[in-house]
């Protein structure tokens, strides 16, 4: 530790922290432009001036070290001067055109203007003309006239994320921030350039000329699109969310970055498709007359067949409180014990096993069991990448694709489809191993912190995750779940059964006639549910079904009724991200429409079934443990392995399938523009053995009866001889193929047509 | 009693004499006062010579509005039609005329001049909705004869 002081105030930190960190710990603000605790010092910008003494000249805060005894004026009239050159410096080209500038009112360029600038600028001369409004992405606007050139969006880009996209052109006055070879900026945290933007240069396209920082309502929310939960601030103007920004936090270490899959998708909940209007027996009905009816119906059930008769499942997208008053519907007023979560993937994560953020990023090994990060959990790549910043990491991948990438680097181990768990089971099993296996079992068993991602889709890895943890003995393993929904341990907190096999046991006895009733809350059966054959069967047979959400399932005639429930940002609530961490989340928009939070919902449900609710206080945080759901403690497990499936007839193909953002995403207007079109993925010699073109194209997957057509593009992170399918897409449900029969696949019809015409 | 007589011939004299007076009222709505230039009441949005909005939308006016009177909805200009002289114009303009306290706050607020208080002062309406000034109405300042 080091002392120093500043501004006459003693305080002692860590070697190599920088002055500029060393007084925010004091909560003394020495303005910046260029530094970010993220991306590292670089002294671009020289606003961060200050005197040190026995130092001649003024200092950069931000690129200077402490040292013992220092001796540090963060004010004064030196210190004032300097500023006041920089920022007249800074200004020399600026255009000046806050008033249309979105940034405005909420800009640091305009902030330290007022605090340390002079009011005028001395230089007469015309102003550099540069490009305004350049399309960076389809998301990002750059205006080169405002920029200071900090080069925070260019070193995010590329030291953060490992994806140089932006980068500086021309020398002195004419340096411009530009695109690399004039091409989109397409990574998927591009998106976070606007967040890091420190004046008016990089914006974002959906919320251009959209609102003003005192006309809106600024709310800390979480991020609802996938398991990560990443924190963030809504932006509500007029009821409608119109943005979505990133919440540093700083206690944990986070930089509040986020994807563009979540940033660019709030708009979902005023997406057409939104349910917005009771529907009963198919025609639209007023809320209170559908909600009658149901409560009447359910009522009747409940007299004639018992609670029992009745089930609940849940897709586990609303707040924890809402679950919880679902799951006391369900109890109280209907008395069925038979209520689930919905989860798309089969597999059950020992809950002694979860482990957090905090553990991957003090991790020294990281096993991506079946998960592709960058892909499912997109923030969980960058958190990945941040923690092998910091420390050396070992990364493995073990699925039945490759799943490490260039800005991820690590050993990669292809399994067979379907083989993952069983495969893990050999490792941890330890015989007769080769080289490269013996390897990655020693790697797991010694490695000092172990994480694994686990994607949850092979159920037998759930035994053999709580082996490897009792084999590694007292070195910490962690588990975190990249499956979604995404508040499925929120609904566990509410007392929810999240097994697949709660949910399973549901649909058999609703596709064996046991049930008379189904209630889906946000819950789609057919989509998400592993075995789709059986969702679809079960849906047949049961001879009411009642949905509430925000989303309605198809087949729309199938259901009795459809309910609008108040989404996120609409209500104000906690949700449980991948690592049990219960955040809260305040509303900035109203609810469209009929749409009524859950609560109410059931309420006024149990009130027309005749047993009013009474629903008692319910305080999601545990005092024993914190802002995490509660978990058991651990047990320790015995390794199991899994059997081989037998070879495949030649000439069909097998059937990969796994979690993708940009594919599972609420349907939303603005993030449509980055839609993956091509969703399905071949390996290249497939693709050219297919006739596929190399931009990719439709391909038809045909499974016995069964035909699908959907976008294809060649990947050579696709083991040969096997099709990449991501889940919940619509086109080609995976969950409707039987994974270990093979599919055939065929170029469909229009690229044929497309192939011939030139 | 003849003290009476003359206090009442007393204040007959007064009233008599102020008949020859200028008069301090006028016989409204017939004859109207004239304003100092500087009178604060309706507002106007400007416009250049060449008929495009000198309101960017920058929605300062709204943020300084002591009684919230204004609402400004911004967006990008459209290119074809030449209603703004940057790329930035106000959608919707609004302004609550029953609100307003004519501080003039967001006049001076303004930075391309574009709002102003006319001295336009007869704001009366049979409902609350038409004291709502929507952008069309400000645009074309009333003016008064």
């Amino acid at each position: 530790m080091i002392q120093l002081s500043i501004d006459g105030r003693e305080i002692s930190v860590p070697e190599g922290t920088m002055v500029v960190d060393a007084a925010a710990k004091l909560g003394i603000e020495i303005p910046v432009y260029c530094y970010h605790q993220a991306l590292g010092p670089l002294g671009a910008c020289r606003i961060c001036l200050v005197e040190i003494e026995k130092m001649p000249k003024l200092q950069t805060a931000c690129t200077t070290a402490v040292r013992e005894g220092m001796v540090v004026h963060t004010g004064g009239p030196a210190v004032e001067k300097g500023r006041q050159g920089i920022l007249e410096f800074l200004l020399i080209n600026h255009p000046l055109d806050c008033p249309v500038c979105d940034k405005g009112g909420e800009c640091f360029l305009q902030d330290y203007s007022f605090w340390y600038g002079s009011g005028k600028n001395r230089f007469e001369e015309s102003k550099i003309q540069r490009q305004k409004d350049y399309p960076v992405s389809d998301y990002i606007l750059l205006d080169q006239e405002r920029c200071v050139l900090c080069q925070r969006c260019i070193r995010f880009l590329g030291e953060y994320v490992g994806e140089e996209q932006l980068m500086l052109e021309g020398r002195g006055v004419h340096t411009v921030v530009s695109t690399v070879e004039g091409q989109p900026a397409h990574s998927p945290y591009a998106g976070n350039v606007i967040d890091l933007c420190p004046v008016g240069a990089l914006l974002s396209e959906p919320y251009h000329f959209k609102a003003r920082p005192w006309n809106i309502e600024r709310e800390e929310t979480v991020c609802s699109v996938c398991p990560v939960g990443c924190a963030s601030l809504v932006t509500g103007r007029d009821g409608h969310p119109v943005r979505l920004e990133g919440r540093p936090q700083p206690d944990l270490d986070d930089y509040g970055f986020l994807c563009d899959h979540g940033r660019f998708t709030y708009d979902f909940v005023n997406h057409p498709a939104r349910l917005e209007q009771a529907f009963l027996d198919g025609k639209p009905a007023s809320a209170s007359a559908a909600v009658a009816a149901v409560g009447e119906r359910l009522a009747r059930v409940v007299e004639k067949s018992g609670g029992g008769a009745v089930a609940v499942l849940t897709g586990a997208v609303h707040t924890v409180e809402e679950e919880w008053a679902l799951a006391q519907f369900a109890r109280e007023s209907i008395g069925t014990s038979r209520l689930a979560v919905l989860k798309p993937v089969a597999g059950d994560l020992p809950l002694p096993l979860l482990g957090t953020y905090a553990d991957l990023a003090a991790a020294t090994g990281v096993l991506l069991l079946g998960a592709d990060p960058y892909e499912a959990v997109p923030v969980m790549h960058l958190k990945l990448r941040a923690a092998r910043r910091a420390h050396p990491v070992a990364v493995w991948g073990l699925g039945d694709r490759v799943l490490t990438r260039s800005t991820l680097p690590g050993e990669d181990f292809v399994a067979e489809p379907g083989q993952v768990a069983a495969r893990l089971g050999v490792v941890l099993g330890g015989e007769a191993l080769d080289g490269r296996w013996a390897e990655l079992r020693r790697g797991l068993l010694e490695t000092e912190r172990l994480v694994v991602l686990w994607d949850g889709a092979d159920p037998a890895a759930a035994a053999l995750l709580a082996a490897l943890a009792g084999q590694r003995g007292e070195r910490p393993t962690a588990v975190l779940p990249t499956h979604g929904p995404r508040n499925w341990l929120g609904a566990v907190r509410a007392g929810i059964s999240a097994e697949h096999a709660a949910a399973a046991r549901i649909l058999e006895d609703a596709a064996e006639g046991r049930l008379e009733a189904l209630i889906l809350l946000a819950a789609d059966p057919l989509r998400d549910f592993p075995d789709g054959d059986l969702a679809a069967r079960a849906l047949e047979r049961v001879p009411a079904v009642y949905f509430a959400g925000w989303f309605a399932p198809e087949p729309r005639h199938a259901l009795s009724a459809m309910l609008p429930t108040a989404a996120w940002a609409e209500v104000t609530g906690t949700y449980a991200n991948m690592e049990g961490r219960l955040q809260v989340a305040h509303g900035a928009a109203a609810a469209p429409g009929q749409a009524r939070p859950v609560r109410s919902l059931v309420t006024a449900l149990a009130r027309a079934m005749g047993h009013p609710l009474r629903l008692p206080d319910f305080d999601p945080f545990q005092d024993q443990d914190g802002d995490r759901i509660a978990r058991p403690a651990k047990q320790p497990a015995e390794s199991a392995g899994a059997p081989a499936r037998p070879a495949l007839p030649p000439g069909e193909w097998r059937v990969l399938t796994g979690d993708m953002v940009a594919v599972s995403h609420p349907p939303s207007e603005i993030a449509e523009r980055t839609r993956e079109p091509l969703p399905l993925r071949l390996h290249p010699h497939d693709a050219d053995e297919l006739g596929l073109g190399a931009p990719g194209g439709l391909i038809e997957v045909a499974q016995g009866e069964r035909r699908f057509v959907a976008g294809a593009r060649r990947d050579a992170r696709i083991p040969a001889g096997r099709v990449f399918i991501p889940r919940g897409l619509a086109d080609v449900p995976a969950n409707r193929l039987d994974h270990g029969a093979g599919v055939k696949i065929a170029l469909a019809d229009p690229v044929r047509e497309e192939v011939a015409a030139p | 009693m003849l003290s009476g007589f003359k206090a009442i011939a007393n204040g007959l004299k007064t009233t008599l004499l102020m008949l020859k007076e200028p008069r301090d009222t006028i016989q409204y709505p017939e004859k109207r006062r004239e304003y100092s230039p500087r009178f604060r009441g309706k507002h106007m949005l400007a416009q250049d010579e060449d008929g495009h909005e000198l309101c960017v939308g920058c929605g300062l006016c709204e943020a300084v509005c002591p009684a919230h009177a204004i609402r400004v909805v911004a967006a990008g200009a459209p290119g074809s039609r030449p209603v703004s002289w940057t790329e930035r114009y106000a959608v919707d303009y609004e302004v609550d005329l029953i609100r307003c306290i004519f501080c003039g706050m967001c006049e001076e607020a303004c930075p391309t001049n574009a709002v102003r208080l006319t001295p336009f002062n007869e704001l009366a309406a049979y409902s609350r909705l038409d004291m709502v000034a929507d952008k069309e109405e400000l645009l074309a300042p009333p003016v008064r004869n």
